[in-house]
């Protein structure tokens, strides 16, 4: 599977043409099989579902149109993720998308993402208080730099190895740990302070 | 009893690198196994919530790759796209110069002159005499003209007579 990814990026466009495959027809499996982990990764990143879903397409547009670029040193995951990352960050940038973005689209808030639990069977006190301590970890999240951001969703979220986020974000394996160290450090503050309102 | 874990330490927990001290702390102090324990449990509540919010239709993931599909599929023609734009240019430019008068446009005052010019040369071409020589003709026309008016009345005085 992963030789097939590989294949589908580093093998020159000319000598599919010679076995009679489209760039697209071996991209398309690619797309199928990382399309659900950039989304999560967006999503977490960005907070707003529709933002997550038209960049996992420009992700893969990127991707597709610098596979030329690709040299194989990382994983294709790994690479994607880089791409990923790096447009959630301009996005965030962006500062006049953001304000019509908050300005027209029913992005979710925190309570309503925090409400998201998937265990049905917990006791309504153990929901509702499950509930508010996401919310507030979203918030404090949120207030992270995108940089921790990406690092803090790509090792509790995806639950990558600190060597495979430094290929992601291009850092440094104790950069990373700083990194990591420092969002811990707030989520957990904030949690010791209160709920999301704060 | 030893102090309690660090907030570092805690974090190590989460990264899953604690060493030997921390582990056998947590082994013997409820109040930082607690600590531990409630923040691993608060991000994974928090990641579970990212899971089940990113969970999507098996339509929904079939359309996003269309929609990758197609677009890849546009990229991929829009060299030719520009391809063809360029095409098209050179065809109109080359349009435009063979359907242009080979003889660069002239002032319309030197072509009057010119016209001009032409004219009384043709005219002077015309001319059975030249121009200098135009009032010894004239002389000559009416030096004729008498004496043929003088030969006329001659030959009607012989007539009467």
């Amino acid at each position: 599977m992963v030789q097939n990814e590989r294949a589908a990026v580093l093998i020159p466009v000319q000598e599919k043409a010679d076995l009679g495959m489209t760039a697209l027809d071996d991209f398309t499996p690619l797309v199928r099989s990382h399309q659900q982990r950039i989304y999560r990764v967006l999503l977490g990143m960005l907070r707003d579902p529709d933002a997550a879903e038209t960049l996992t397409q420009e992700c893969f547009l990127k991707a597709y149109q610098r596979r030329a670029s690709f040299r194989g040193e990382a994983s294709v995951g790994v690479w994607l993720l880089k791409i990923a990352v790096n447009l959630a960050r301009d996005h965030r940038r962006s500062r006049l998308r953001e304000f019509w973005h908050r300005l027209s689209s029913p992005f979710e808030d925190v309570a309503e993402l925090g409400q998201r639990l998937p265990d049905p069977h917990a006791s309504q006190e153990r929901v509702l208080l499950g509930q508010e301590e996401v919310a507030t970890v979203w918030s404090a999240v949120e207030q992270l730099s995108p940089q921790q951001r990406a690092i803090f969703i790509l090792r509790f979220v995806e639950e990558m190895s600190l060597e495979e986020i430094a290929a992601v974000t291009s850092l440094k394996v104790g950069t990373v740990k700083t990194h990591l160290f420092r969002a811990v450090r707030a989520i957990r503050q904030r949690l010791k302070g209160g709920g999301a309102g704060e | 009893m030893n102090k309690h874990l660090s907030e570092d330490q805690i974090t190590e927990c989460m990264l899953g690198t604690r060493d030997d001290f921390i582990s056998r702390h947590l082994a013997t102090c409820e109040a930082c196994s607690v600590a531990a324990e409630e923040l691993r449990s608060t991000i994974s509540c928090f990641r579970d919530s990212i899971l089940a919010t990113a969970q999507r239709d098996d339509s929904f993931w079939r359309e996003q790759q269309l929609a990758i599909r197609e677009h890849a599929s546009a990229k991929d023609w829009y060299p030719l796209h520009w391809a063809w734009v360029a095409a098209m240019a050179m065809v109109l430019i080359t349009a435009i110069f063979l359907t242009r008068s080979p003889n660069p446009p002239q002032n319309k005052a030197t072509e009057d002159a010119d016209k001009a010019l032409l004219q009384e040369v043709q005219a002077d071409l015309a001319r059975d005499v030249p121009e200098a020589l135009a009032p010894a003709v004239l002389i000559a026309e009416e030096r004729n003209e008498i004496l043929t008016n003088k030969e006329q009345t001659k030959s009607t005085l012989k007539e009467r007579r």
